[in-house]
């Protein structure tokens, strides 16, 4: 029987290789080839004012630190504390080499890609090497080992000469085909480059996880040992997860140094890693779309939040303490929230609305 | 059928009264000025009296038509002390169009000088870093540097010193802040100004410093310069008063005799520390409302007027916000009255031309605000205060000093 491949109804998979595939349907892979020539042309027709850009390109950075937090945390189970500190790990290696060399040189302004891979391929390194305790460590004491990690690189940054005691480190404008990208244009350039590497990142993690080592990830997770017995080597799992993590959270390091066009301490600290860890929770820990879902609710709501003090700043000027207070109380409400009542996070609600739609594999 | 016509003449003479009278070119312009800076988090203790200032006197502003029918607006926005936010907040600004900018934290001018001047903002920050002028050359500062202060702070120190040379630490903030003043401190004794810096702290969240205090004790420390906000240094001033060795009189032998910048003194830290402030030297160019005057009691209507509190009306970072915003909408003013249109580059000119007989006084400080393309320090003289009987008194007159 010819199959649908636009509906696939009454289709069943008969090869594993069939149950792998990325998109189920033409018509799956139609609506993301849509989704992408949306999000590539919105902003050509919308006109964002720099504030919103901004906040759109944090969202985007922060979606690839998720990626390597949720291949951590949610698909090895190895819980990191210290996610800012590796995202801060790949800023700093830019920020370095701005410090080495000055802030316009060729190689910060012309091969900034280079310099995003490179950031990447430290964040790895660092990645690894700070997971080598997981090879003995589990649980609460891994999430420690994470912790400690972050305060050496706290230390570090807001120590030492070199980085500039956790100021800024100021990197110059990048050059593109056109020439010097002006601050008019920087957010928007920003967002081509954040938007083309998360595409990227997603398929790749997406691919990842069809790949025999992605299953190692889970299998690692759901059961070290049965992983071992099963012929999977769960040190090295644990150590690649970290890699991975790592690799992800230095290229989002890089993009933030280049987007706020320096690195500083503030933007890695323990009270960032937590957030990111906010945003893989909310966003659904172990799921692909989770990633892309915990960044924007979580970094929208601050938005709406902080819109929601001005409002009532605004109407009650002496309320103000109380206004500015909603920030931080709705930024742990919300945790709580989803740990209760959606432990499985934003993409559960996708879930059960795409099973609502679907029509695979029946007709009705 | 007359009447209709009479009716609908009526009712369109009615219709353009009105339009005419509601038409915005006859309610006058009117001028956005942002602020950014730590209402919540990390330093806002300073952070919410400055706040309250600029909301206050923008408010006055327009109640008592400063500006005549132009309107001002401030937009004031939280950044908990975060450099990103603060990014962010200045995004926002300069989508509404702001006209001047306020910013708050030594990170934050600092990281942002570059965005200063390619948007060509005039800036006022709360910081008084003087790295924020190498970086930008639209900053200023209201008053002298951290440096000048720590500068001046240490001359007094030595000047007045008896004995061998004087043994001094630093109890500073961890942040760039904090640091500011250590390294030019540490040039100018380098220099030949005859003290030593036995030790610099960098404070944590401690809720005692005894065994730093004991530390010093045993090093034979006998001044303590303090860089940073009122909380840390209250905690700090408590313990040293419960191990007995605050000072009686200066330099008291085998004492601690304690010294701050402008942000680590003032009726804050009385209100804070209490009896454990008793002896406190502290510098700042502004004037104290515990003195009176037509500065002070103006602020203390103006708190008063809008509804603030006793504590927020005498605070010196009330008196902060009011200083900064007085010199933006003092610019206003003057541009206004040269027939100028009110742009960034227009308030940027008076600010440069603010010196020589066009200086500002703006009551609130113990010398006049002046800057010039070489200068961009806001007021360049100081007043030593110390804390006796609950109340910061000036020591001498107001002197000129800005470190070069």
């Amino acid at each position: 029987m010819a199959q649908n491949r636009w509906l696939a109804t009454g289709n069943f998979f008969t090869t594993y290789r069939e149950e792998q595939r990325i998109f189920l349907t033409h018509l799956d892979r139609l609506l993301f080839v849509g989704l992408l020539v949306g999000l590539f042309v919105w902003p050509l027709f919308l006109e964002v004012g720099n504030k919103y850009m901004l906040v759109i390109d944090n969202i985007l950075i922060a979606m690839v630190a998720i990626l390597g937090l949720n291949l951590l945390t949610g698909f090895a189970g190895l819980i990191s504390i210290g996610h800012a500190a590796f995202v801060g790990v790949g800023a700093y290696t830019v920020a370095s080499f701005s410090r080495m060399l000055g802030d316009t040189h060729v190689l910060l302004t012309h091969a900034w890609p280079l310099m995003i891979l490179l950031a990447g391929g430290v964040g790895a390194v660092v990645g690894a090497f700070v997971g080598l305790p997981a090879l003995r460590l589990k649980h609460l004491y891994l999430a420690i080992a994470t912790l400690s990690f972050q305060m050496i690189f706290q230390w570090t940054i807001n120590f030492m000469e070199f980085f500039n005691q956790g100021q800024t480190i100021s990197i110059g404008r990048v050059s593109w085909f056109s020439g010097r990208v002006a601050r008019q244009e920087h957010y928007l350039f920003w967002y081509y480059v954040c938007l083309v590497i998360v595409v990227i990142s997603g398929l790749a993690v997406r691919n990842l996880l069809r790949t025999r080592y992605g299953r190692c990830l889970v299998a690692v997770r759901d059961n070290d040992r049965a992983a071992d017995a099963m012929g999977m080597h769960p040190g090295f799992t644990k150590v690649y997860a970290f890699a991975l993590s790592g690799f992800f959270a230095g290229v989002a390091g890089a993009l933030h140094a280049y987007l706020f066009r320096g690195a500083g301490f503030e933007s890695f600290t323990l009270h960032q890693s937590i957030s990111y860890l906010a945003m893989a929770i909310v966003g659904g820990l172990g799921t692909l779309v989770g990633s892309f879902f915990g960044p924007t609710a979580m970094i929208m709501l601050d938005l709406q939040v902080e819109n929601l003090s001005e409002f009532f700043k605004a109407q009650f000027s002496a309320a103000l303490d109380l206004a500015t207070a909603l920030r931080p109380l709705t930024f742990g409400l919300v945790i709580v929230l989803f740990l209760m009542f959606e432990p499985r996070g934003i993409a559960n609600w996708w879930r059960i609305v795409r099973s609502y739609i679907k029509l695979w594999p029946f007709r009705y | 059928m007359k009447n209709k016509k009479t009716m609908f003449i009526s009712i369109l003479l009615a219709f353009l009264l009105i339009l005419a009278f509601s038409s915005p070119s006859m309610a006058g312009e009117t001028y956005k000025i942002g602020f950014s800076g730590a209402i919540t988090g990390t330093t806002s203790d300073v952070g919410v009296p400055y706040s309250k200032a600029i909301e206050d006197y923008c408010r006055y502003v327009n109640d008592d038509k400063l500006l005549g029918d132009d309107k001002l607006e401030c937009l004031i926005r939280d950044d908990g002390y975060e450099t990103e936010k603060t990014k962010r907040n200045f995004e926002d600004f300069m989508d509404e169009g702001i006209v001047f900018y306020l910013n708050y934290s030594t990170g934050s001018s600092l990281a942002m000088g570059k965005d200063f001047d390619e948007e060509k903002i005039p800036t006022i920050t709360a910081s008084y870093h003087a790295g924020n002028l190498a970086v930008s050359n639209y900053a200023f500062l209201p008053i002298v540097s951290y440096t000048s202060q720590a500068i001046a702070l240490a001359e007094y120190l030595v000047a007045n010193h008896k004995g061998d040379t004087a043994q001094v630490a630093m109890f500073i903030h961890p942040s760039a802040f904090g640091r500011a003043p250590v390294e030019d401190l540490q040039k100018a004794i380098a220099g030949g100004l005859k003290m030593d810096i036995v030790e610099v702290v960098e404070h944590g969240k401690d809720l005692d410093n005894t065994a730093m205090l004991q530390r010093w004790m045993n090093k034979k420390v006998q001044y303590v310069i303090c860089q940073t906000v009122q909380p840390p240094v209250a905690t700090m001033l408590k313990s040293a008063q419960g191990l007995g060795v605050i000072a009686g009189t200066y330099g008291e032998a085998g004492k601690l005799t304690f010294l701050g910048l402008h942000y680590a003194g003032g009726p804050d830290l009385v209100a804070l520390a209490g009896s454990a402030a008793e002896g406190f030297f502290w510098t700042t160019s502004y004037k104290l409302m515990t003195e009176g005057g037509a500065g002070t009691d103006a602020q203390h209507a103006l708190a008063k007027r809008y509804g603030r509190d006793e504590a927020t009306a005498n605070s010196q970072n009330y008196t902060n916000g009011v200083q900064v915003i007085q010199i933006a909408v003092e610019t206003m003013i003057r541009a206004k009255a040269k027939g100028k249109k009110i742009t960034r580059q227009a308030l940027y000119e008076e600010m440069l031309a603010m010196n020589g007989y066009n200086a500002y006084y703006p009551l609130t400080t113990v010398g006049p605000v002046t800057y010039s393309k070489t200068d961009r320090q806001g007021v360049d003289m100081l007043q030593l205060y110390r804390c006796q009987n609950g109340v910061f008194r000036p020591v001498g007159l107001p002197f000129a000093f800005t470190a070069k």
